[in-house]
């Protein structure tokens, strides 16, 4: 029997802010090559679950493992790629092309006192392969489209090679034609190249063909193995009104 | 027009002139990507307590403005990073304290004379070769440090968060440029004076913003400005006996006004 260590094991995770609960015994693991989407209401802690994922908030209690390691010993944030929510409302005054943004990906992997090496330039024109930029590579950021823009910043977090992409409701300011593309190119990125994807949104009905496991954050979570069936239960339709109980129901090889 | 490099002094003014200019721009583009721009107003008040204090007690004002002013720099950076104050809320209360502090000490050591109008508005007649050496020591140390991590700051200055959960220790890289900042400032009053250094600083940089190109081109376009208006500034200076840091910051803000004019949608 394998043991398969998860690129996330979060337990029972407690997050309040002055008293009030944002996040509640929160339990989940998310293994290699996943696709997982995040939905729930505005408020419910889907953001604030990710920044702690991330190191970017501590949590009140419980304990999150990073490939197998507790959170401040994990040193290779370069695995993770993570697209915020605001990705795509870049300062319009801000000077940089697309290929210094997608640069930025390679700066954490790089020694110092160490030039651009032949590495970094061909996992920077990769990454603006894979999502179709190369086109867009000497245009100001702040010149193009929202889709345009949110390529370029996936294409950032690709260039550091990462095992996994988090994604914070990345269709903000993209149009539905873009939208679409998207969820195809994620989909691709997660069957191809094997990259696990996790992300937040609201679009259920557009990504539940694709993914494999939905999760619902609202305060406590509700975690579906099967995103078709999950998307027509009561407690799913029910879920931005009701306070939900968690269902957990792994079905992954331990 | 040559003549003025007849004099010595204006030769140690126009080197310390242009180290100063590369200096203030180029710290000067993060400064300003990272909307810290009223930073180098505040350490420059903050430099002028180091100022007051030597001229009472009869040290050398400089080497003392610049403890001052990392001290500053750094107390900055704490309150903003620990507390939930806003940040430019924190720079206008170091400011006029500073500021406070540095007329009480001068007025109580009597010290209210042409020397501390010198180090207001900077002067070219001040230049030392003393002067020269210590800004081309510590601005090239300065310098260097800019530019080794000028990736990771420029990183920062795009997404202080994206930068963090790339494995960017950003808390450490901020420290290190209000460093670098406040020492770019303590060098640079000599010529450009403690309330017009923030000015070379920020307005280059703010100009070569209005041609919209990637950071390189912004930051070479912000060196020149930088350089032009130093060079511009102290002629001026020279011919008109006026206070070198004025001129100077007259010239930038021409340029600015062009840059703008030229730039217009």
């Amino acid at each position: 029997m394998t043991f398969k260590v998860p690129i996330f094991d979060v337990k029972n995770l407690n997050f309040s802010v002055r008293g009030q609960k944002i996040l509640s015994h929160i339990s989940l693991e998310i293994f290699n090559a996943e696709y997982v989407a995040i939905i729930g209401p505005n408020g419910g802690g889907k953001t604030t679950l990710i920044r702690m994922l991330l190191g970017l908030d501590i949590p009140t209690n419980g304990e999150i493992k990073l490939f197998g390691k507790k959170l401040k010993n994990f040193k290779e944030w370069h695995k993770i790629g993570y697209v915020p929510q605001r990705a795509s409302l870049v300062d319009q005054n801000f000077p940089a092309t697309a290929l210094d943004i997608v640069k930025m990906g390679r700066v954490s992997k790089r020694a110092l006192f160490s030039r651009e090496s032949k590495e970094d330039r061909d996992a920077v024109d990769d990454a603006m392969l894979k999502m179709d930029i190369l086109n867009l590579k000497d245009k100001m950021v702040g010149t193009l489209s929202g889709g345009q823009r949110q390529r370029v910043m996936i294409a950032r977090a690709l260039a550091s090679k990462p095992e996994i992409l988090i994604l914070d409701e990345p269709n903000t300011g993209v149009d539905i034609v873009s939208q679409r593309n998207f969820y195809s190119l994620l989909s691709k990125l997660n069957k191809e190249e094997k990259i696990t994807i996790v992300f937040i949104t609201h679009d259920i009905g557009v990504i539940a063909d694709d993914i494999g496991r939905l999760m619902t954050i609202n305060q406590k979570a509700i975690i579906c193995n099967n995103p078709k069936e999950a998307l027509s239960c009561e407690e799913m339709s029910e879920l931005y009104g009701i306070e939900a109980h968690l269902i957990h129901n792994h079905k992954h090889e331990h | 027009m040559l003549e003025m490099f007849e004099y010595e002094f204006m030769q140690r003014a126009f080197l310390a002139g242009f180290l100063i200019a590369i200096l203030a721009s180029v710290s000067g583009t993060f400064v300003v990507l990272k909307r810290y721009s009223m930073i180098s107003e505040t350490l420059a008040h903050s430099a002028l307590v180091g100022i007051a204090v030597g001229l009472v007690a009869g040290y050398n004002p400089l080497w003392i403005a610049v403890v001052v002013a990392i001290f500053s720099a750094w107390l900055i950076e704490y309150l903003r990073s620990s507390f939930s104050l806003y940040s430019d809320a924190i720079l206008a209360i170091l400011l006029s304290g500073s500021l406070a502090i540095a007329v009480v000490i001068v007025s109580l050591g009597g010290a209210f004379n042409n020397s501390l109008f010198s180090y207001l508005f900077g002067s070219i007649l001040a230049v030392s070769s003393a002067d020269v050496i210590t800004i081309f020591v510590f601005g090239g140390i300065a310098l260097s440090l800019l530019l080794v991590f000028s990736k990771e700051f420029y990183f920062i200055s795009y997404d202080e968060e994206v930068a963090k959960t790339s494995g960017i220790k950003v808390r450490l890289l901020n420290y290190l440029l209000v460093t670098v900042v406040a020492i770019i400032i303590a060098l640079s009053i000599r010529v450009v004076g403690t309330l017009l250094i923030g000015a070379l600083m920020v307005i280059p940089t703010v100009s070569a913003l209005q041609f919209r190109v990637g950071f390189l081109h912004t930051s070479l376009i912000s060196l020149v400005f930088a350089l032009l208006s130093v060079a511009c500034g102290m002629t001026l200076s020279f011919y008109f006996s006026l206070p070198s840091g004025a001129t100077i910051v007259l010239c930038v803000l021409s340029i600015f006004i062009l840059s703008l004019i030229v730039n217009k949608k």
